[in-house]
C-alpha cells in the first residue's frame, strides 16, 4: 500500500516538477488522439449522413399493384414496415386523365407533404398547396395555357360511361393555381393536386397507381425491406428504383473508403509524431536514469517508473483527445450536414487505450536504451 | 566560421537533427497529401456522380412543350425533331471539356409479329467518335446506363456487332415474350420491318424494361425517321449552381450585365452548358434534369466542405506536432547555448546560428515530405477512385509558407528562453 502510494507521488511529482515539458508531450499526445476520435466518428457517420444528402435524388423505392389495385392503407401497411427514422417520405400518386380549357391533361392525385418529401428537387415557383382546391402545375402546362400563380382554372373530368343508358355529366372542380412546378423531368407535363381532390373529381376513391418512397438506408437493408414488404404485405409489389440505389452505393462506398484511407494517413502520421516527441522527452532525461542507477536503482525499477509516467500521460492526453475529438466531428457534423452526430460510447475507451498503448509504446524504447548505460559514463557528461 | 558551426551541429547531432527533419517531412507530407485530395475530391466525386446518369436532356422546341402529351393520348410521334447531323457539336461548344458523355434517342412505336405495340428506343451503345480537335470519344448508353443490369448477354458492342440488326431489350417483356438472347423477333414500323437479333437482356428498374433498344439507324429506318433525333441525353461536369446561376435560370440570361454574362458563360453552371448547346443545335430546348443536377450539387458542396474541415485538423494536429518537437530539440540544447554565452556571444549570434540549423534542417525535410506527400495522395487517388489525383502548383507554395511558419514558431519560444539563460546556472548543470 505504502509502495504503490510512493510510486505515484513520484511519478505525479515529476510530471509536476517538468511541468512546461510534459505539457507539450501531452498536447501532442491530445492531437492525436483527437484526430483518433474525431476522423474515426466521421468515418462511421458518413454513410448515415451523406445517405440524408443522397435522399435529394428523390424515390429509391416504388411501390405498385401487385395484382389490379391497390389502396393508400396498402402502402401505408407496406411503408410501417419501414423503420420510422429511415423513412424520409413517401408520396401516393394517382394519375387520370383530366381536361382544362377542352384539352387532355394528366392529373396526379398525391399527397403534397409526401411528394415535397420524397422529390426534394422539386422546384415550386410560388407555393406547394397546402389546402384543397389548390393546384401545383407543371412548368410546360403552365406555359402551353399561358397559366400564372394566382390564376383559378376549371378542371374537368368526364367518368366513365355506366352502362345505364343515362347521360354522364361532366364533373369539374375550380382550382387555385397556386405553384409552378419545374424539375427538368416529365412531371413538367402533369398537373398536381391533393388525392382527396382528386377522388372528388373522379367520383372514384380508395385506389392508387404508384406510391413513391424515399428511404435513407444501405442497398443491403434496402433489398431486406423490399422482401420483407412483398411478403408481408400481399396487395403491393415493392420494388427499388435501380438507377438511383446503385449509384448511391457506388458513390457511398468510394466517399467512405476516401474518408477511411485518410484517417489512416492521418493517424499514422499524427502516431508518429507522438512517439519522436517522446523519444525526445526520455531521452534528455538519461542524467537522472544515470543518478538512479548510481544510488542503486534496478533497472526494472526505473523502467516501470517511467513506463508508469508515460502511461498516466498517454492516459490525460486520450482523455482531453476523445473530448476534443468528439468536439470536433461534433462541429464538422453540424457545419457539413447540418445535423449533430451519434456519440459512439465504445470510441472513447477506444482512444484512450489506443493513445496510452502508443506513448508507452514509444517510450519504452528509449528508456530501454538509457538503462543499458554505464551510470558513470552518463553522469560524467559523456 | 558561421559555416563551420552550423555544419558541425548538424554533422555531430545528426541524429537529433534528422529525428526533427523526420517529423517535419511527416508533417509536410500529410498537408501536401491532404491539400491535393481537398483540392482535388470535387472533381473526382463529380466523375463519380456521373453514375447517376444524364444531368441535361436536349429535346426540339416545339416537342417540349406537347411531346409527352401527344404520346399519352394517341401514340402519335411529334412532328419536331433534332438533326443528326449536328451531334457532333455537343462536343465544340465553350465547355466541350465538360461533357463526359451524351447519346440522342429516336423512340417509336412499332408492332410484332402478333400485333402488339412495342416501343423500340434507338440510340448510341458505344458510339466511336473522331472530334475536329483529334480527340476520339466513346458515348452512348453503355456508360450514360450504368445501372442497367445484365441478366444475360451482354451489351451490344457497336463496334464489333456490326450487324444492324442487333438488338437489346428489356427484361420484363423478355418475360412476357418467353425471349432469350439468340433469338430473333420481327418488329414492323410505318415504312418498314427487321428482324432483330436479341444480343442482351436487360434490367432497368423502370420504364425501359418494356423496350427494346437498337442502334440509331435501325430505329430510324422503321419509321423512316433518316436523320431526325427525338432528344440527347448529355452527361457533363457541372459547377454548383449559385446566386448568379439561379438568377440567370430564373429571369433569362438578358437580366444579366455583359461582365455578369460573361462569368456565367465562362463557369460551367448547368445552365450555361445548356445555353450554349441550344447555341449549336439548331431549334433545341436543353435543360438541366434537376433530380441529378441539383443533387450534385449539394452532394458535391458537402464533400468539399467535410474534406477541408478534416484537412484542416489535419493541418492542425501537422503544425502542432513540428512545434513541439523543434521546441523540445532546442531546449535540450540549454548546456551548449550557455557554453556560448560564457565565452562571449552575443544573443543575435545564437539566435541565428540557432534558426540556421533549424532552417536547414526544415528545407531538406519538407522536401521530402512534399515527395512523401505526392505519393501518399496518388495512394489515395488510386485506391479510392482508381485514377491519380492531380497536385495542383499552389500546393506547393502553401506547404513551404506552412512549414517556415510553423518551425518559426516552434522555435521562437524556445530560443527567448535560451536568451533569457544565465550561463553560469546553465553550466553548473541547474
Amino acid at each position: 500500500m505504502k509502495k504503490r502510494r510512493m510510486y505515484l507521488r513520484m511519478i505525479t511529482a515529476s510530471l509536476m516538477r517538468r511541468r512546461s515539458r510534459m505539457l507539450v508531450a501531452l498536447l501532442s499526445i491530445a492531437i492525436g488522439a483527437t484526430v483518433l476520435s474525431g476522423l474515426v466518428t466521421i468515418y462511421y457517420d458518413v454513410p448515415r449522413q451523406m445517405g440524408a444528402e443522397f435522399r435529394n435524388y428523390g424515390a429509391n423505392m416504388i411501390f405498385t399493384a401487385a395484382d389490379e389495385e391497390f389502396t393508400i392503407e396498402d402502402a401505408e401497411k407496406g411503408a410501417a414496415q419501414i423503420s420510422s427514422s429511415q423513412l424520409v417520405g413517401m408520396a401516393p400518386y394517382r394519375y387520370e386523365n383530366v381536361r382544362i380549357r377542352e384539352t387532355p391533361v394528366v392529373a396526379a392525385g398525391t399527397d403534397m407533404e409526401g411528394a415535397k418529401a420524397a422529390s426534394p428537387y422539386w422546384s415550386v415557383d410560388g407555393e406547394w398547396p397546402s389546402a384543397q382546391g389548390e393546384l401545383l402545375v407543371g412548368a410546360d402546362i403552365a406555359e402551353n395555357y399561358n397559366l400564372k400563380t394566382g390564376d383559378t382554372i376549371e378542371v374537368t373530368y368526364t367518368p366513365e360511361e355506366n352502362e345505364t343508358d343515362e347521360v354522364t355529366l361532366d364533373n369539374f372542380i375550380l382550382f387555385d393555381v397556386v405553384g409552378i412546378l419545374d424539375t427538368g423531368g416529365s412531371e413538367e407535363d402533369y398537373v398536381y393536386m391533393y388525392l382527396s381532390d382528386l377522388e372528388e373529381l373522379t367520383g372514384e376513391s380508395g385506389s392508387i397507381d404508384v406510391a413513391e418512397l424515399s428511404v435513407s438506408a444501405s442497398s443491403d437493408e434496402l433489398s431486406s425491406y423490399v422482401d420483407k414488404i412483398n411478403s408481408s404485405v400481399p396487395a403491393v409489389n415493392a420494388r427499388l428504383v435501380k438507377r438511383v440505389t446503385a449509384s448511391e452505393t457506388t458513390v457511398l462506398t468510394k466517399l467512405q473508403a476516401l474518408v477511411l484511407l485518410v484517417t489512416i494517413v492521418v493517424l499514422a502520421l499524427t502516431m508518429i509524431c507522438v512517439a519522436t516527441t517522446m523519444t525526445a522527452v526520455v531521452a534528455e532525461r538519461r542524467k537522472e536514469i544515470g543518478l538512479r542507477k548510481a544510488i542503486g536503482a534496478s533497472d526494472s525499477s526505473i523502467i516501470k517508473e517511467f513506463m508508469g509516467e508515460s502511461m498516466l500521460l498517454g492516459l490525460l492526453g486520450g482523455i482531453i483527445g476523445a473530448i476534443l475529438g468528439f468536439i470536433f466531428a461534433q462541429e464538422v457534423s453540424k457545419n457539413v450536414f447540418g445535423s449533430s452526430i451519434q456519440f459512439r460510447p465504445l470510441l472513447a475507451p477506444i482512444a484512450i487505450l489506443v493513445s496510452i498503448a502508443v506513448t508507452g509504446l514509444s517510450s519504452l524504447m528509449p528508456i530501454r536504451s538509457a538503462t543499458d548505460v554505464d551510470p558513470a559514463l552518463v553522469l560524467k557528461g559523456e | 566560421m558561421f559555416g563551420r558551426m552550423i555544419r558541425g551541429a548538424l554533422f555531430r547531432q545528426w541524429k537529433k537533427m534528422l529525428m526533427i527533419a523526420f517529423t517535419i517531412a511527416l508533417g509536410a507530407s500529410l498537408a501536401t497529401a491532404m491539400l491535393s485530395v481537398m483540392l482535388d475530391v470535387e472533381d473526382k466525386v463529380n466523375q463519380e456522380l456521373k453514375t447517376y446518369g444524364a444531368n441535361i436532356t436536349v429535346v426540339p422546341k416545339e416537342a417540349s412543350v406537347l411531346n409527352d402529351l401527344y404520346e399519352l393520348e394517341d401514340g402519335g410521334s411529334a412532328e419536331a425533331y433534332l438533326r443528326e447531323d449536328e451531334l457532333g457539336k455537343i462536343k465544340t461548344i465553350f465547355w466541350a471539356f465538360n461533357i463526359v458523355d451524351y447519346a440522342p434517342f429516336t423512340s417509336v412505336k412499332a408492332k410484332l409479329a402478333d400485333g402488339s405495340d412495342v416501343t423500340v428506343v434507338g440510340s448510341w451503345f458505344n458510339h466511336h467518335m473522331e472530334l475536329p480537335t483529334g480527340e476520339q470519344l466513346d458515348a452512348g448508353i453503355t456508360s450514360l446506363r450504368s445501372w442497367w443490369e445484365i441478366k444475360s448477354g451482354s451489351w451490344l458492342d457497336e463496334k464489333s456487332d456490326a450487324d444492324e440488326n442487333s438488338a437489346m431489350i428489356g427484361a420484363a417483356i423478355a418475360d412476357k415474350l418467353g425471349i432469350s438472347v439468340g433469338d430473333t423477333l420481327e418488329v414492323s414500323g410505318i415504312a418498314g420491318s427487321r428482324e432483330l437479333k436479341i444480343v442482351g437482356i436487360f434490367d432497368a428498374g423502370g420504364d425501359e424494361d418494356d423496350q427494346i433498344y437498337v442502334q440509331l439507324d435501325t430505329a430510324q429506318a422503321l419509321d423512316g425517321l433518316d436523320g431526325c433525333i427525338d432528344s440527347i441525353e448529355v452527361s457533363a461536369l457541372t459547377t454548383p449552381d449559385n446566386e448568379l446561376a439561379v438568377r440567370a435560370m430564373k429571369e433569362g440570361v438578358g437580366s444579366l450585365t455583359v461582365s455578369q454574362f460573361e462569368t456565367w458563360y465562362c463557369t460551367a453552371y448547368a445552365s450555361s452548358i445548356c445555353y450554349q448547346i441550344q447555341e449549336v443545335i439548331t431549334d433545341s430546348v436543353a435543360s438541366p434534369v434537376r433530380q441529378v443536377a441539383d443533387s450534385e450539387g449539394a452532394i458535391l458542396k458537402k464533400t468539399k466542405l467535410l474534406m477541408v474541415l478534416i484537412t484542416i485538423l489535419s493541418l492542425i494536429g501537422a503544425a502542432l506536432g513540428i512545434c513541439n518537437l523543434v521546441t523540445a530539440s532546442v531546449m535540450e540544447r540549454s548546456s551548449e547555448i550557455g557554453l556560448m554565452k560564457a565565452i562571449g556571444a552575443q544573443n543575435g549570434a545564437i539566435s541565428g546560428l540557432v534558426l540556421t540549423e533549424i532552417f536547414i534542417t526544415a528545407i531538406v525535410g519538407g522536401v521530402g515530405g512534399f515527395f512523401a506527400g505526392f505519393g501518399f495522395a496518388q495512394i489515395i487517388g488510386k485506391t479510392v477512385f482508381s485514377s491519380a489525383i492531380n497536385v495542383r502548383p499552389m500546393v506547393i507554395p502553401i506547404v513551404a509558407v506552412l512549414v517556415v511558419i510553423v518551425t518559426l514558431i516552434g522555435s521562437i519560444p524556445a530560443i527567448r528562453m535560451l536568451l533569457s539563460l544565465r550561463p553560469a546556472e546553465v553550466l553548473h548543470g541547474r
